[in-house]
């Protein structure tokens, strides 16, 4: 699971893999902002079949975070 | 494209963006809405078609605003959403009152002729209509939204200038349907109304006015017969066995085939037949077979024979004189449809589909293929054009040198300077021309009227014909001039293929050099510009007396000053 957020992140922002870590967040990666946000959205929402909800997305604001709900959302 | 997740996409277009080496196409999109998803969409869709497409989104909500800006993109699309050109009209617009709705419309057309004016010497303009659609689709009675709607749309279809294409958007959202359509999610949060999916849907919708406008539409249809255009195989069945009848259940399949493809040469599809088959038995059934709609004069080449149809439909490229990328070609058979996607890649490969009922809707869904942005007079009567070419073959072999055939066929020449009246086939020209084409620059309806307009451009284009018939207008030359210097330079020098090897083009050029001479000009400059398909013509400048001043892999510049011009005077051509 990890590998596939991580290559829609790649993707989005147009970074390398091995950049990503916890931390990655709108601070660490520039090319983040809210359009590029809602791209990530809808790649993670592709990716793993799911609908996010508003608040979920508005706490998606690091790699970590991302993990973390995504997870729970497949979960359900 | 249909089955790529979207960060697939972005990657894709990313890789694709670095390797692409061609002149960026330039497309800006406008809009009052948040679209930014489009732009990798729509460059990932062109640039998979060797189109260098580069997309810039305009500021969100800054329609009126950056029509000021943005007069130099080669395309201009813009997406302006009906029910945000106020904040919240979809909801607000039902408690209006008629004094309030008269002032919206009002405002909005004056938006729309200065955004229109603003392009008017742009290139090419798709604008979306606007449709209430997302909103009122549930509402029973026509509500504002509708009307509001409808009134602009008509305003938009009185006055369109001839660079501005409709897209009728409703359709998109049809085809996907409307809940897959939108994102309300995101629309209220973001102004951004619409899903990866419309997106995908939007970009193939306006994909065929973007072909067409860098030169890529597709210019003839190839078929094969049995199972294809009837059902049955003609050898086994017989005549009376092969089926297209309307009244019957799968011959109504092939009518409609039929008929669909007969709309297209209606446009100025060229239309073939390539199938194994004994040669006299289809000549019969186009000849006599009540059913049949395809008649001799629709079909432009038949090659119903034992012979491969990999060699086949490269002697139909060769005959026609069009290069493989121009054709379309539909068999039922697995073997066939492998064997010329692998051999012959540059084909567009259809494939009849196993579930026949899905056979006409697959046509229509390819009909874009063949979009053309200007539909002409040469276009209605393409197919006699091309087969006077096949008869005028059979002539020459009679004759021992080519100037005696030559002089035998009555060449007459007509030249038309700066003429209104034919913009739509010079730009088409610019188009379509790939052989004989010195510089391959693509214009639209909009520039070729530039061209024509500007006192330091002039526009020239002959109509050409002989004793077996009239061919139409397929030359032509667009000359920019510097008067204060005496100097001219050939921006476009084009003749269609279908008349080549008469010398046309060089009575053409002894014409045009007079002209230019007697308007005191001094010197003229050219080039040619390498591309896939104008090797035939790399020395052609040489051969008008130009001398080469410049030469690398991919383009060659000329100079000439016209007191050394040596007319070729060829006196069987005669220049009206």
């Amino acid at each position: 699971m990890e590998n596939r957020i991580k290559n829609a992140m790649a993707a989005v922002f147009e970074i390398s893999k091995k950049k990503i870590s916890d931390d990655s967040s709108p601070d660490t990666i520039k090319s983040w902002d809210s359009l590029k946000h809602m791209n990530l959205v809808v790649s993670l929402e592709e990716e793993f079949k799911i609908q996010l909800t508003d608040e979920e997305i508005v706490e998606m604001i690091n790699y970590q975070l991302i993990k973390l709900i995504i997870k729970e959302k497949m979960n359900k | 494209m249909k089955n790529l997740k979207y960060s697939e996409i972005l990657r894709l277009n990313k890789e694709l963006g670095a390797n692409l080496k061609s002149s960026p196409y330039k497309i800006t999109v406008l809009s009052n809405i948040i679209v930014h998803q489009l732009k990798e969409i729509l460059e990932y869709l062109l640039r998979s078609e060797g189109i260098n497409a580069d997309v810039m989104i305009g500021d969100y909500d800054n329609v009126v605003q950056d029509s000021f800006k943005y007069k130099d993109s080669d395309l201009i699309i813009i997406f302006w959403e009906l029910s945000d050109i106020i904040d919240g009209l979809q909801y607000k617009i039902e408690l209006f009152d008629d004094n309030q709705l008269n002032a919206i419309l009002k405002e909005k057309k004056s938006e729309i002729d200065l955004v229109l004016n603003n392009f008017k010497n742009t290139s090419l303009v798709l604008f979306n209509k606007f449709t209430s659609v997302q909103f009122s689709n549930l509402s029973i009675r026509k509500n504002n939204l509708d009307k509001l709607s409808d009134k602009l749309n008509k305003y938009l279809e009185e006055q369109l200038p001839v660079n501005v294409n409709l897209i009728d958007i409703q359709k998109v959202i049809v085809n996907v349907g409307i809940s897959s359509s939108l994102d309300l999610r995101y629309y209220y949060s973001s102004k951004a109304l619409y899903t990866i999916e419309f997106f995908k849907a939007y970009a193939e919708y306006i994909k065929p006015f973007i072909m067409s406008a860098n030169g890529k539409a597709k210019k003839a249809l190839m078929l094969d017969c049995d199972n294809t255009i009837w059902k049955g195989i003609l050898g086994e069945d017989g005549f009376d066995n092969i089926e297209m009848s309307p009244k019957t259940k799968d011959g109504a399949i092939f009518s409609e085939i039929q008929s669909i493809v007969l709309s297209l040469n209606k446009q100025g599809i060229l239309i073939g037949l390539c199938s194994k088959n004994n040669p006299g038995d289809v000549n019969q059934v186009i000849k006599s077979h009540p059913d049949m709609k395809l008649r001799e004069e629709h079909i432009t080449i038949n090659k119903s024979n034992w012979s491969d149809k990999v060699t086949n439909l490269r002697q139909i490229a060769k005959e026609l004189n069009i290069g493989l990328d121009s054709i379309v070609f539909i068999d039922d058979s697995s073997f066939e449809v492998n064997l010329i996607r692998e051999k012959l890649p540059e084909i567009t490969v259809l494939q009849v589909p196993e579930r026949l009922y899905y056979y006409p809707k697959m046509l229509r869904e390819n009909i874009g293929l063949f979009y053309n942005l200007s539909f002409t007079a040469e276009d209605k009567n393409k197919t006699q054009i091309y087969r006077q070419q096949v008869k005028r073959e059979s002539v020459k072999n009679e004759f021992s040198n080519i100037e005696d055939y030559l002089a035998s066929l009555e060449l007459e020449m007509t030249i038309y300077e700066d003429d209104n009246s034919i913009i739509p086939r010079m730009s088409q020209m610019t188009q379509k021309t790939n052989q004989f084409n010195l510089t391959t620059k693509r214009y639209t309806e909009g520039d070729i009227r530039n061209f024509i307009m500007a006192d330091d451009s002039k526009v020239f284009a002959f109509a050409a014909s002989d004793k077996f018939g009239n061919s139409g207008i397929t030359g032509l030359c667009i000359a920019n001039v510097d008067w204060r210097h005496k100097a001219a330079e050939i921006d476009t020098f084009l003749m269609s293929c279908r008349i080549i090897g008469r010398n046309i083009e060089y009575s053409f050029m002894d014409y045009l050099m007079n002209f230019l001479n007697n308007d005191k000009i001094e010197s003229v400059t050219s080039s040619y510009i390498k591309t896939n398909k104008n090797e035939q013509v790399k020395r052609f400048y040489d051969k008008c007396s130009f001398s080469l001043t410049k030469c690398t892999d991919i383009i060659r510049n000329y100079k000439l000053s016209l007191n050394r011009y040596k007319p070729k005077n060829y006196k069987y051509i005669k220049v009206k």
